[in-house]
């Protein structure tokens, strides 16, 4: 273990919230402009200029509501949200100077009903259908809120034994305080939704035989992907899952001080940097792809450069070298892409003479996950990923809807509750018997008010 | 949304909630009141009326606004008019808009110069069904000169006289709207009382003479190199009218509609606690829109919820108990500024502050060990507990006043 033990603060939370004068001095920058570009690029529809204009004028528990009534994870989403490729992108201010932090701004509403029990929103009377919700992640949570809020009775099915799917089991605590993910899931549950964990479902047909009306399937992605190489094996190959959840759930998994990633998304970035927060010394992040190609966030990538995080762009593993049954080297070469613009393994050729070999503890391979269940009667794709509609969330079979990322193959957690969102408003009106596509685009507001 | 019920009655009135647009551009047609209504707001004011035969000639430009630093707006000056709009239209106006908003209360404002004038234009405006008649005995330009407006205003018997004329032409309560353009509002606010008006509106603008273009020599707002001096309104005005509220609801103990720089539900608080029991906003609207009225109603059901208070009425007069005169104020409580060293960014404002602008009480430290963070600190002997470097404190709630027993005087 090196002198340096890593980034300060460890594992705490990296993100400090405004004081209330900051707060609104951030606020009054808004130009509160009649078209607001911000209010576009949220995907989950939160009224971005509305509530930066309740901060500003000193109505933040108004502000908290509204973010609320749009989007029930909102301390989560002002803490992960990608905001600077949505509702800060087109910001009217960057015309100026800089873009409003609306981020910040959210962090702060976030937290004003922190330690008190958020209020609940008027629901709708209570009604007889039932929906059964398979998966607690952002989609099953967004749904769940909606549909009670529309009074339908709602059970949640998790397969783990905590809510939150990659929020408390994925995002580790540094970039995400479990505190904030538990007081929201905690909103859903006083909304009146039933969850029941350790629950793996795996047929509709079950659920549909205990009498539910419709189904959400939110089972996100929890099969990782393993790596096919020799050495892949060996003590001390970690799949980045299992990784970042150990971590999430509070433990301090012994890495050692050289760590090297495999995988250049948000996962392989999170990882990495936990990797540092753990106190490795030397963090290696290979990936296939240059700094440019790299999925993960900027701000990640940005982040982690700082923090003193090596990349390895550009190479592949071809394999790893154990001792005493333990990976003690990890061996890689360059690649090049055989086709521009075509960014997957069976597109890299090796680059001859460019073969390196890391010493390491630990390898973390982060190269992505897939779906765990595969549910019968269902059109998928190849990957396992279920077909939807994409306006109302509707799969192949009638009565059946799904969203997150066991749809989209990996998404952002607003995306998630956006389907989520979308998902709820078709299951309604598939309820009541109208057309559920022709529902969502008209915009329902199952009982928000 | 809380369910607190925000209705209030004021001058035998009964409002929606106590927010309601001030007679001003923003209520110069029903289309715009209705609008506002829409949005929220309780009542409205339509902007000040006059007879045909006075006619309105308006100057343009005729508002500037009154910038500082990083604040831009913090007043606003205006050398506007009553409504130039010929009365009969807006009447017919208020009438239909009366009839498509029975829950909220319109308020007509008027002006007029004679007696008969006055008790005309007053029937005529409640034979339209306006809900209320506000008199704006206040208007500090344009209108003194013809006799009428503030001219009125800072005239007690003046003001009782042409009140006397509206009450009694009236069926409908009446509201005088008084100028701050005078050292002492109550003597006249107690002949609005004697008169039998139901209320006073306080305060009109102040009279403000905005600023020059030094290039040009011109002053601001400039109507072809000239100008005059005009009304300021907005945050900066505020203090200005919390003091006349409360003075004239504490002292001569008639309903105060309270008006000047209400941005904020904060605002309308403060304006409750000084008595006022209705508030009136134009300048935040103007600069804002009508939708600032979500901001003022939520923000107040909120507040009142967590207080536990039933209505906005529960809060009218509730600060005047706290309004004394200077005598009146303790000479025992003794304050010294403490200096909260982990908040503290060691600009040194307060060090500045006090050297040149007080009392040399606040220091950096000289045997500050080399790269150790400097942080001032307070010479209690010399400490007056004036508190001014509290209020140029970069930081909320780094430099607290707090009481120290010990220095109580024969402690």
């Amino acid at each position: 273990m090196s002198a340096d033990n890593g980034p300060a603060g460890g594992l705490a939370e990296l993100e400090r919230t405004y004081a209330p004068h900051e707060a609104v001095l951030e606020a009054s920058r808004c130009l509160l402009c009649e078209e607001p570009p911000c209010n576009k690029g949220c995907p989950a529809g939160v009224d971005v200029r509305r509530f930066v204009r309740k901060i500003r004028f000193g109505n933040f528990r108004g502000a908290a509501r509204l973010i609320r009534d749009a989007n029930v994870l909102v301390g989560v989403c002002g803490r992960v949200c990608p905001q600077e490729m949505l509702c800060m992108e087109h910001c009217t201010r960057a015309n100026l100077d800089t873009p409003i932090d609306i981020a910040g701004l959210q962090r702060f509403a976030g937290d004003v009903e922190i330690g008190t029990l958020a209020p609940l929103p008027q629901t709708e009377p209570e009604r007889t259908a039932r929906v059964a919700i398979i998966g607690a992640g952002p989609a099953g949570l967004a749904a769940a809120a909606e549909l009670r809020k529309a009074g339908y009775a709602v059970d949640v099915r998790e397969r783990a034994g905590v809510a939150g799917g990659v929020l408390t089991r994925g995002i580790p605590p540094f970039r995400l305080d479990p505190a904030f993910v538990r007081s929201e899931i905690d909103f859903v549950r006083r909304l009146g939704a039933d969850f029941h964990f350790d629950e793996a479902v795996s047929s509709v047909d079950a659920l549909f035989d205990e009498g539910f009306d419709a189904v959400f399937i939110a089972a996100g992605l929890w099969r990782p992907y393993r790596l096919g190489i020799d050495g892949a094996d060996l003590d001390g190959v970690l799949v980045a899952g299992e990784f970042l959840e150990s971590v999430a759930l509070g433990e301090t998994p012994d890495i050692g001080d050289a760590v090297v990633v495999v995988g250049g998304g948000n996962v392989a970035l999170d990882a990495a940097t936990a990797a540092r927060r753990l106190g490795a010394g030397r963090v290696t992040v290979a990936c296939l792809e240059s700094f440019e190609e790299m999925p993960a966030f900027r701000s990640e990538i940005e982040e982690a450069r700082s923090e003193g995080i090596e990349c390895r762009t550009r190479t592949r593993p071809v394999r790893f070298r154990g001792k005493d049954g333990r990976v003690a080297a990890y061996e890689g070469v360059g690649i090049r892409w055989k086709e521009p613009d075509l960014l997957v393994p069976s597109n890299a050729e090796d680059v001859p003479g460019t073969d390196f070999s890391i010493k390491v503890d630990t390898v973390i391979v982060a190269i992505g996950q897939g779906v765990l269940d595969r549910f019968e009667g269902l059109e998928t794709d190849d990957r396992g990923l279920v077909k939807v509609d994409a306006e109302s969330m509707a799969t192949s079979r009638p009565g059946v809807f799904a969203g997150g990322d066991a749809v989209s193959g990996g998404a952002t957690v607003v995306q998630a509750v956006a389907e989520g969102k979308r998902a709820a408003a078709a299951i309604a009106a598939y309820i009541e018997g109208s057309d559920p596509g022709a529902a969502a685009e008209g915009g329902w507001e199952g009982g928000v008010r | 949304m809380s369910g607190i019920d925000l209705s209030v009655e004021f001058c035998g009135i009964r409002f929606p909630n106590p927010f309601v647009l001030a007679a001003a551009p923003p209520t110069d047609s029903a289309e715009m009141i209705a609008r506002g209504f829409d949005a929220g707001w309780g009542g409205a004011v339509v902007k000040t009326l006059g007879l045909e035969h006075v006619p309105v000639y308006l100057v343009s430009p005729m508002m500037a606004g009154l910038s500082y630093e990083d604040k831009s707006l913090i007043g606003l000056e205006n050398i506007d008019l009553i409504s130039e709009r010929d009365i009969g239209e807006v009447l017919e106006e208020v009438t239909d808009l009366k009839r498509r908003y029975p829950d909220n209360v319109l308020i007509v404002s008027v002006m007029a110069s004679s007696e008969d004038d006055w008790k005309e234009i007053t029937r005529r405006v409640q034979d339209a069904g306006a809900d209320m008649i506000e008199c704006s005995f206040s208007c500090p330009h344009g209108m003194p000169e013809r006799g009428m407006g503030s001219a009125v205003g800072q005239d007690a018997d003046l003001t009782y006289e042409r009140a006397r004329w509206v009450v009694e032409a009236a069926r409908v309560p009446v509201l005088i709207k008084l100028t701050p353009n005078v050292t002492d509002m109550r003597p006249i606010a107690e002949r609005v009382r004697e008169a039998g008006a139901a209320g006073v509106t306080a305060i009109n603008t102040v009279k403000g003479l905005l600023g020059f273009d030094v290039e040009t020599f011109a002053p601001i707002p400039s109507v072809a190199g000239k100008s005059t001096a005009g009304g300021l309104s907005g945050p900066a005005v505020k203090p200005i009218a919390l003091r006349f509220v409360s003075d004239v609801a504490k002292d001569v103990g008639i309903p105060v509609a309270g008006v000047g720089g209400v941005v904020t539900w904060r605002d309308a608080v403060e304006f409750m606690l000084a008595g006022a029991g209705i508030v009136e906003v134009c300048t935040a609207v103007m600069r804002y829109g009508y939708d600032i009225v979500e901001e003022l109603t939520e923000g107040l059901a909120l507040y009142l919820e967590d207080r536990g208070l039933a209505s906005p009425g529960d809060l009218v007069g509730k600060g005047l108990a706290n309004v004394v005169s200077h005598e009146e104020l303790s000479r025992e409580f003794k304050t010294v500024a403490t200096i909260d060293r982990d908040l503290c960014v060691g600009c040194g404002g307060c060090v500045v502050a006090c050297r040149d602008g007080g009392h040399q009480a606040v220091a950096f430290p000289d045997d500050a060990a080399p790269g150790e963070e400097r942080i001032p600190v307070v010479d209690d002997e010399k400490c007056i507990g004036c508190g001014f470097c509290r209020t140029i404190c970069p930081i909320d709630g780094c430099i607290s006043m707090e009481e120290r027993e010990e220095l109580r005087a024969g402690a």
